[in-house]
């Protein structure tokens, strides 16, 4: 079980090696005068991309913050430790979007969505997407943005299911007008507090949020005790930071901190918008999507234009979260570089494409949909995480019934 | 002699006071970044943004102003037709204007859409409006400062007009121009000079397409990009002036303003009829009204067909 290391305190091979440190320390130094670089002019949101993108892997790689993972781990040992960790960062999310939504729309009754917030039309078409997600998820060993922070983390096969998911995208591209037609083009656009107001909006989510936590922690199975340990001096700063993962609570608590930021400044939380880019952008240079994408670009979420700047925000979020990851991993001494087998790549693949046309038919994925959508209140987020888990659970059973 | 020379005197006096009122009255349609930071205080002044970018003035903007959204606050959103009056009315009451309030309107975009504001007031009669020469750009540029909170103002009691078409030139107008062999009114294409030539019927990535390539027959082409200096600020009357001369435009006829959809028409129209003075209409149907109906006199100089093939 790769990976599955939420609490183990091991001092991982080769931790103290200097070289990795001094790497560590060039990736992190490297990024810093990235983002210095970008930071002058109109550049100041790529800028803020980086640097919140590099946070970004350093959060997912350090708490490993990973969906599938976590959801394992507690189908598989009702450790729901994880999945508890995900319910701190949409609770936190929730709290700090609605109070900037309160800035951006003042009266949430007036019809206005709050701008660039990842709030979805709800179909069929939603479910569908979302459970192929969850499918893809299941079947490829993580979700989209744990791949990435995998792919720092020196797990090679990702790309593997980072390529599915551009060919799922395109798949998805070729697909969407005739789901639009079918049923998207009339779907709700449904959003929380336009029903129920702000503070309805928030006793809701943080009332499924809570009820959601009270389950898990009555279903969750404590660990066996470890053995009493002398007591040992506590640890440094640098033995709490990169000597053991952190609580996914915590990752969880300061990624719903880092969304808010994101969202306020540059965007919500995305790691697709940049993958359909390239897809969509490819896919028109071979003519072998449709010229036009019917009112794709009238939705908010991971919505996908083609590409007209090589470095988009969203392509330097996704680059910088693949550096912090892999810096924070080799401070860590969680860099091990895997070797690729052909029969777990056409796992990855299949998983990947699955996905790719699942988060672009959703219009986004785990983060953007699920994560951004729920914090901001978007029926459409809580839709997709109820038919991404089915999905992916459903699955679970069937592979582990072999 | 000192009556001579008091009269004189006077004349000279009045000259200067009619060419200051004269240059007053020509920068009268604007004010610079520095008279809004030093009269964003007072209450008599309403601070207006309409951008075109969603989220523009969410992330931070002139602190106070009121955000009008082109989208859905100022047209019909499925007529294609601008804001009728009450709704018109309504909107500015809410925004706290008053008849005897200064409004200063500013977006993004070089203030494209900010200048299709200040049309709808002009249409509506709303007087007292001005933009800001620069716009939201050059306010940041200078690093001026930004607010997030939305304003909230008390009820204003402004009274607007019925709807003044003179400034506003609908097809059957256009067409009769553009089939005349002495037209009644000058063209100003104000697009990039690929879509008037016929070489393409709109620049990359724009939705709102039109069949046919080319120009209205006798538009002469100012790109609106022409009129303005490089932060974004209006050229001064006397280059505005020189600069639309060489195309034949001088004022001594009325004249009409169009692009694809009129939101950039309306800076140009902005440009001439608010700082030259000339009698300007914005055609509002633009090339995405014109470029699509039947039978009308196009000239294409590329001489394109269908889908611009």
């Amino acid at each position: 079980m790769p990976n599955n290391t939420a609490t183990t305190i091991a001092p991982a091979q080769g931790r103290s090696d200097f070289f990795s440190n001094a790497l560590a320390a060039i990736v992190a130094i490297g990024v810093l005068i990235w983002a210095w670089r970008l930071s002058g002019g109109v550049g100041e949101p790529l800028a803020l991309s980086v640097l919140l993108g590099a946070a970004f892997g350093v959060l997912l790689q350090r708490s490993r913050f990973c969906f599938f993972c976590v959801t394992r781990d507690f189908l598989e040992g009702r450790d729901a430790r994880g999945l508890l960790g995900i319910i701190a960062a949409l609770a936190m999310g929730t709290l700090g979007y609605h109070l900037i939504f309160g800035l951006f729309v003042p009266d949430a009754a007036a019809g206005r969505l709050p701008p660039d917030a990842h709030i979805g039309p709800v179909s069929w078409v939603l479910a569908v997407a979302a459970f192929a997600f969850g499918v893809g998820m299941s079947l490829s060993g993580s979700c989209i943005s744990a791949h990435l922070y995998r792919l720092g983390e020196g797990a090679t096969e990702s790309i593997a299911a980072l390529a599915g998911v551009l060919v799922g995208f395109a798949l998805g591209f070729a697909t969407w007008n005739t789901l639009y037609l079918a049923a998207i083009d009339r779907a709700p656009v449904l959003w929380l507090p336009a029903m129920t107001g702000y503070g309805g909006s928030v006793l809701i989510q943080l009332g499924i949020l809570g009820g959601l936590a009270l389950l898990l922690m009555r279903w969750h199975r404590p660990a066996a005790p470890a053995a009493p340990a002398a007591p040992a001096a506590p640890p440094g700063l640098r033995a709490c930071l990169f000597g053991q993962r952190w609580p996914t609570y915590v990752g969880g608590l300061l990624i719903g901190a880092l969304a808010i930021m994101a969202y306020l400044r540059v965007a919500p939380l995305g790691v697709t918008a940049e993958i359909g880019s390239i897809a969509r952008t490819t896919g028109a240079g071979f003519s072998l999507l449709p010229e036009r994408l019917q009112g794709l670009d009238g939705f908010s979420g991971c919505a996908t234009a083609v590409k007209d700047t090589l470095l988009s925000e969203n392509g330097a979020f996704i680059i910088a979260l693949v550096l912090g990851s892999f810096a924070s991993a080799l401070a860590a001494g969680d860099f091990r570089p895997q070797p690729v087998t052909l029969a777990s790549t056409t796992g990855k693949l299949a998983g990947g494409i699955l996905m790719g046309w699942g988060a672009m038919t959703a219009l986004g994925c785990t983060v953007g949909t699920l994560l951004s959508g729920i914090m901001a209140a978007a029926v459409s987020g809580w839709v997709f995480a109820f038919f991404c888990m089915l999905g992916l659970w459903l699955t679970w059973l069937l592979k582990n019934r072999r | 002699m000192i009556v001579a020379n008091a009269i004189r005197g006077a004349v000279a006096l009045a000259a200067l006071a009619l060419f200051t009122g004269l240059t007053q009255a020509s920068t009268d349609a604007l004010v610079s970044t520095d008279w809004l930071a030093n009269n964003l205080d007072r209450e008599d002044v309403r601070v207006i943004e309409v951008s075109v970018n969603p989220g523009q003035f969410e992330r931070g903007h002139i602190p106070g102003a009121v955000n009008l959204r082109w989208h859905t606050d100022l047209v019909d959103t499925v007529s294609r037709d601008i804001i009728a009056r009450d709704d018109f009315q309504a909107l500015l009451r809410d925004a706290g204007i008053s008849d005897d309030t200064e409004v200063i309107l500013y977006g993004d975009t070089n203030n494209w859409f900010a200048a299709w504001g200040a049309w709808i007031f002009d249409i509506y009669g709303v007087d007292n409006v001005r933009l800001l020469d620069g716009g939201r750009e050059k306010w940041e540029a200078e690093g001026r400062e930004l607010g997030i909170r939305p304003a909230s103002y008390a009820q204003g009691d402004v009274t607007v007009d019925a709807a003044d078409y003179s400034i506003r030139a609908f097809l059957p107008e256009v067409v009769e121009v553009a089939s005349s062999d002495e037209p009644a009114a000058q063209l100003v294409d104000i697009r990039s000079a690929a879509e008037y030539e016929g070489r393409i019927i709109a620049p990359d990535g724009v939705n709102e397409l039109s069949v046919r390539a080319g120009h209205i027959p006798g538009a002469v082409n100012v790109g609106w990009g022409n009129a303005v200096n490089e932060d974004g600020t209006f050229k001064s009357a006397d280059e505005l002036g020189a600069l639309y001369a060489e195309a034949g435009v001088d004022g001594s006829e009325p004249v009409i303003t169009y692009c694809r959809i009129g939101e950039r028409s309306s800076h140009t129209w902005f440009a001439l009829s608010k700082i030259l003075g000339y009698d300007v209409k914005n055609y509002d149907g633009s090339w995405t009204e014109y470029g699509n109906s039947v039978g009308v006199p196009v000239t294409n100089l590329a001489g394109t067909v269908w889908g611009g093939q």
